[in-house]
């Protein structure tokens, strides 16, 4: 028997790819639901903080999951991300400490880096730069994201640094040492996207319909504000678009622009709570209430470059006295 | 007094007052006292509207009279107005990046005030809670203070016949004085002006660049400029550029003039006190005011002195030589009398006084009557 061993082989691989293909329970059958990509690229892959260096205990960031299906429709062509024109993984040169491929950029720069210096050609952009891009550029996203600001805050991170749990910790171990198989990638993916539900937001009927605003009225009558108008106008502009869904992951969270810095709820304390009538010297950079609702209200104007009424119309907010 | 003694006398006089001034000069980078415990305030002008009711604040605080048009017309804040004796703080707008933004001028209560550094009088004064105060009792009406001042803000009251006075934003230091914050940063509905000591807002400043990454020009205008200001500004970044979508598209040469320049703020104040370039100078005019007029006039008495002995030796010479020659004359006439007769020493005489009056005629026409 000249062959004896290709054939063993033969039969071996054979045996492995019915094993995998009918075993039960495994992502092949999971990962054939989501919708494949026009570029035949994986529909959604998991992005690990690959490293160079030996990491026997595993200790990294948090793995994420990147929807490659829904960013390839968003953009224009693959250089947005694939800024060097050759369609490989990020991690193949922006790694944890970075290597002379990737001018030692490393990934967590690759992903996160805001001020991007222009080149000639292909401008590279990372995930937060390209995101804040839109943010920044969309008048109904601009008028939140002008007075909020990304945080360094477990809650943030987690919107993307969140992968199913039922990925072993070998899994995680061999993502990081890049060695996991392609297969098992994709499946961790796709159960993550799947599992991934848009939360259903707040409607503007959960809040009140006008709120008087009345702790300040001296000179002038107390201001009446709509605050379900405000509130439906700003879910109106962002209805049904993918980018908002997927960060606005909370019910509460758009109620965030406004009532900040409070655990999110449906009965935020009042601004009052903390901003005091008069500069608290204790801390001098937390506005005055007058200030408060004067810079809320007009950095959420001025961002969405709404024109009227103008800043200096006072009346219009508040009405004269008689 | 001759050329030479004159020269003499210049030249020492001249390496004197020379040494005196250069001692005048190395005794001093004269340096107001740095209060650390100082004041200032925070203009944040991504903040202000152009509202002007730090204007009207600041027009009621200080009993200021009342402007041509009222406070409620924001229009003015389209001309670049100019703090005067009247209004000591105005708001104006300006164009950064094509962006309209407001800023607020008022006096900046520089660390070392150049006004204090020219005012002979000694009128300003940096106080310990950072304010640069004036004090008119002493104010000669010079205006020096006006032309020193980098920023152009004190005003002169040019309808006042009698004591016209410099006036300039006081820092509302009697409000201070009572616990009160000043007039304009009350007033502010924005907090675009926040008060406090200045190493805390210079703190302050750098968490709200921090914090907001792109809204603001990572600057502080004011932290050295001039010597370092108590008031301080914060401007707006430019947005983001727009991506080229060319690659032979030409490359932006044109210079880009900074927000600050483009807010009207002199980015070329340099990081010294503007009163160091004339401490040297002006610290020796009253050097100068007190020992030059002893010494030149000591020169000129010395000189004087000598020229009066001189003209007294001089007279008695000639007084001497006069005596002499009268009583040659007298004996060669008594000689002729005795030999020849009375009317032969009459002739004599005469010839004699003729010819000496002639001589002494000639001699004045020659060299001028004696001084």
């Amino acid at each position: 028997m000249r062959n004896g061993t290709v054939l063993l082989l033969l039969a071996a691989m054979a045996l492995a790819s019915a094993v995998c293909l009918t075993s039960p329970g495994t992502g092949s059958a999971i990962a054939a639901t989501l919708e494949a990509t026009d570029s035949g690229a994986p529909s959604a892959i998991v992005m690990f903080p690959v490293s160079a260096k030996p990491n026997p205990k595993g200790s990294a960031m948090a793995p994420t999951v990147f929807n490659h299906l829904n960013h390839e429709k968003a953009v224009d062509k693959c250089e947005t991300c694939h800024h060097t024109g050759d369609p490989v993984a990020c991690s193949t040169c922006h790694t944890v400490e970075g290597k002379a491929e990737g001018k030692f950029i490393t990934l967590e720069r690759a992903m996160h880096a805001t001020s991007i210096q222009e080149r000639i050609g292909q401008t590279p952009t990372s995930c937060v730069s390209c995101h804040e891009q839109q943010t920044k550029a969309r008048r109904e996203c601009a008028g939140c994201h002008s007075i909020v600001t990304s945080k360094r805050d477990p809650a943030w991170c987690a919107t993307c640094h969140n992968v199913t749990s039922s990925m072993t910790e070998q899994q995680r171990k061999a993502g990081i040492d890049g060695t996991l198989p392609r297969e098992q990638n994709e499946i961790l993916a796709a159960e993550t996207v799947q599992a991934q539900k848009y939360s259903r937001m707040l409607t503007p009927m959960d809040g009140p319909y006008k709120v008087s605003i009345d702790a300040l009225a001296k000179k002038y009558q107390p201001s009446n504000f709509t605050h379900r108008r405000h509130v439906s106008s700003l879910m109106e502009g962002i209805r049904g678009d993918k980018l908002a869904g997927a960060f606005h992951n909370r019910p509460e969270i758009l109620c965030a622009t406004c009532h900040h810095h409070s655990p999110l709820s449906t009965t935020p304390p009042k601004c009052g709570s903390c901003h005091t009538k008069d500069i608290d010297s204790k801390h001098p950079d937390r506005p005055n209430l007058k200030a408060a609702y004067h810079l809320q209200c007009m950095g959420c104007h001025k961002g969405m470059q709404v024109g009227r009424p103008k800043n200096t119309d006072c009346t219009t907010c508040h009405k004269a006295r008689p | 007094m001759n050329r030479r003694k004159f020269l003499t006398f210049m030249g020492s006089a001249g390496v004197i007052s020379a040494l005196g001034t250069a001692k005048v000069a190395k005794a001093g980078v004269h340096t107001f006292p740095y209060y650390p415990n100082s004041y200032g305030v925070l203009h944040d002008t991504t903040r202000c509207i152009g509202c002007r009711r730090c204007e009207e604040a600041c027009n009621i605080v200080n009993k200021l009279p009342k402007p041509e048009k009222p406070f409620a017309d924001t229009t003015v804040t389209h001309t670049k107005r100019r703090t005067s004796a009247y209004a000591w703080t105005v708001v104006n707008k300006y164009q950064v990046n094509g962006k309209d933004v407001f800023r607020k001028l008022q006096c900046f209560h520089c660390n070392d005030p150049a006004c204090a550094s020219a005012c002979f009088a000694k009128c300003f004064q940096k106080q310990p809670d950072g304010s640069v105060t004036y004090d008119g009792s002493q104010c000669v009406g010079c205006r020096y203070c006006m032309v020193a001042c980098p920023f152009y803000v004190p005003g002169f009251q040019y309808d006042e016949a009698f004591d016209p006075l410099v006036q300039k934003c006081t820092f509302c230091e009697p409000r201070l004085k009572e616990g009160k914050l000043p007039g304009c940063v009350e007033a502010c509905p924005m907090d675009a002006l926040t008060f406090g000591r200045r190493s805390d807002l210079l703190n302050l400043a750098r968490a709200r660049i921090a914090e907001n990454p792109g809204k603001y020009v990572n600057y502080i205008y004011g932290e050295h400029d001039a010597g370092g200001t108590a008031w301080m500004v914060l401007a707006p970044a430019a947005p983001a550029p727009q991506p080229a979508d060319t690659k032979d598209a030409p490359k932006e040469t044109q210079p880009h003039e900074d927000e600050f320049t483009q807010l009207g703020l002199d980015r070329h104040l340099g990081s010294q006190p503007m009163g160091e370039l004339t401490y040297g100078a002006l610290g020796a005019v009253p050097m100068i005011v007190a020992f030059w007029p002893v010494l030149f006039g000591g020169a000129y008495a010395i000189s004087k002195r000598r020229e009066a002995r001189y003209k007294a030796e001089k007279e008695a010479h000639i007084e001497a030589t006069k005596n002499d020659l009268a009583a040659a004359v007298d004996a060669a006439v008594r000689k002729i009398e005795e030999t020849q007769g009375p009317g032969a020493a009459d002739t004599a005489r005469r010839a004699m006084t003729e010819a000496l009056q002639a001589r002494e005629a000639a001699n004045v026409a020659e060299h001028g009557e004696d001084k």
